[in-house]
């Protein structure tokens, strides 16, 4: 099973949303939600690592940091994100990384 | 050249791939394929309205988009879905190809998506209807553009929804701007609008009054005017009497019994004086030029965005009842049926400005997703 790591991020929120409203409306069954996301999870796992060659940099303060379960979450403060073509600032930044094994794999918010 | 952006593409190849991979699990479930294309769609314009990507729509829009190109002497009617509403981004004037809708003479099925990043053009003589039944007519070409975040304070959408607009006699030339706010919260509140305005009558105005309209300042939402079509932002017509309710600034028009009105600015709101206040709570209706709501809920839609507009009760009482025949001869008795809710609601809102305020906040809430949802096709941004 892969990791549920990406549930919390636009994709995975909106994806949710969508299925709550259809739960809502009664259209499908909260089984069958919760299918869709198993789904997705394999889904955005399999797909970041092909797919995506773009390479960031960053730097930044770190606030705090755990290791918990395998998890790595931080915080950051003042974090700039340097890629070839443009520079992006912002005062916080939350990194959830799971173990990649052969890629890595994170979330940042 | 800047480096490519990859989310775009990622996200639509992420959706396409879980869409395609549960299309088996829903249909193990006896589960119709329209729900999976309601899961897509409603996806897809989440993820729009969150401006993770800019160039989502973009590459999304090939398959959902379909152009609208109304002539205006052509009615054509567009259905929206409830749902989710795609609109293509970046495109200019949609070609509209639907089956006809009462008298109209097409259909047209468009998608909105809730939040579009884009201004999206509506030649005159549209016709707007959404899947719930709101017909929206425009009589003079809008232009429907989406602000960023939901438009919460209906006032907002109107504000910059409103924008001076010229004669009817221009009505192809001033193309007034819809804020996206109330675009979004059209749509967002799709599911909202269709349980408070579920008749399909248009507010039709005669040419004439429609005149009116050109000498104030307003802001033309995708003006559903067709035929026996009742416009629930309703037109609002500075010069007509009794069946208009005049808030200080905005104006409405009631319902005009149909009249081949291909001319008509259908859904506009004019703000003579204050582009700002009144015309809130019509932009949030008009977003999108989807919604069609009654006159009486505009009225009320109005006299609950007017909190500090008392003058608004009298008026509205008064028009009301002069609306409401008028109503009732194009609408269902569903309309009817709000108003009297709609008061309710709108006394208690306007005293929930003052200290006095005891009503729950949930009928506030309520009256409120019902003005949002009254006024259709304003697209108005928030401040």
């Amino acid at each position: 099973m892969a990791y549920q790591l990406y549930r919390n991020t636009t994709l995975g929120n909106s994806l949710q949303e969508s299925l709550d409203e259809l739960i809502q409306s009664q259209q499908i069954t909260p089984q069958l939600a919760l299918q869709v996301l198993l789904q997705f999870d394999n889904a955005i796992n399999s797909a970041l690592a092909p797919r995506v060659r773009n390479r960031v940099n960053f730097r930044g303060s770190l606030n705090t940091y755990r290791f918990c379960d395998n998890v790595w979450t931080f915080v950051l403060n003042d974090v700039e994100f340097r890629e070839v073509t443009e520079l992006i600032k912002v005062d916080k930044v939350k990194i959830v990384a799971c173990d990649g094994k052969n890629t890595g794999s994170s979330t940042t918010e | 050249m800047a480096v490519v952006n990859p989310v775009p593409k990622l996200y639509r190849s992420v959706i396409e791939d879980v869409i395609e991979r549960v299309r088996n699990l829903f249909a193990e479930e006896g589960i119709e394929e329209q729900v999976l294309k309601d899961l897509k769609q409603l996806w897809e314009t989440k993820v729009l309205q969150s401006k993770a990507t800019e160039d989502f729509f973009r590459s999304n829009v090939q398959s959902s988009l379909f152009t609208l190109q109304l002539p205006h002497g052509l009615h054509q009617t567009l259905q929206t879905s409830t749902a989710s509403l795609v609109v293509p981004a970046g495109r200019t004037i949609p070609n509209f190809t639907t089956a006809e809708l009462g008298t109209s003479n097409s259909s047209a099925n468009l998608t909105f998506p809730s939040s579009i990043g884009y201004p999206i053009h509506v030649p005159a003589g549209v016709t707007l209807q959404t899947a719930s039944g709101h017909l929206y007519k425009v009589n003079v070409p809008v232009i429907v553009t989406q602000t960023p975040g939901l438009a919460s304070a209906p006032q907002h959408p109107l504000h910059q929804l409103f924008q001076p607009f010229g004669p009817p006699s221009v009505i192809q030339t001033g193309i007034p701007q819809l804020s996206p706010s109330a675009l979004q919260v059209t749509t967002e509140k799709s599911q909202r609008l269709d349980t408070v305005f579920p008749q399909p009558t248009l507010l039709q105005s005669g040419i004439a009054d429609r005149k009116h309209l050109g000498n104030v300042t307003t802001d033309i939402f995708v003006p559903p005017g067709n035929e026996h079509r009742i416009m629930s932002e309703a037109l609002l017509s500075q010069q007509e009497s009794p069946q208009y309710i005049s808030l200080p600034g905005v104006v409405f028009a009631p319902q005009i019994p149909p009249i081949d009105a291909n001319v008509e600015p259908a859904l506009g709101v004019s703000t003579s004086t204050t582009p700002t206040l009144h015309g809130g709570p019509f932009a949030t209706g008009p977003q999108g030029a989807v919604h069609q709501h009654t006159p009486n809920a505009q009225c009320c839609v109005l006299k609950n965005r007017m909190d500090g507009c008392d003058s608004v009760q009298e008026p509205r009482h008064t028009e009301e009842p002069v609306s409401l025949p008028i109503s009732k001869k194009q609408s269902n008795s569903q309309m009817d049926l709000h108003i009297p809710a709609i008061d309710d609601d709108i006394n208690e809102i306007i005293q929930i400005d003052g200290t006095g305020d005891t009503s729950s906040s949930e009928e506030v809430g309520s009256t409120r997703d019902v003005d949002e949802a009254d006024f259709p096709g304003t697209a108005d941004g928030e401040d």
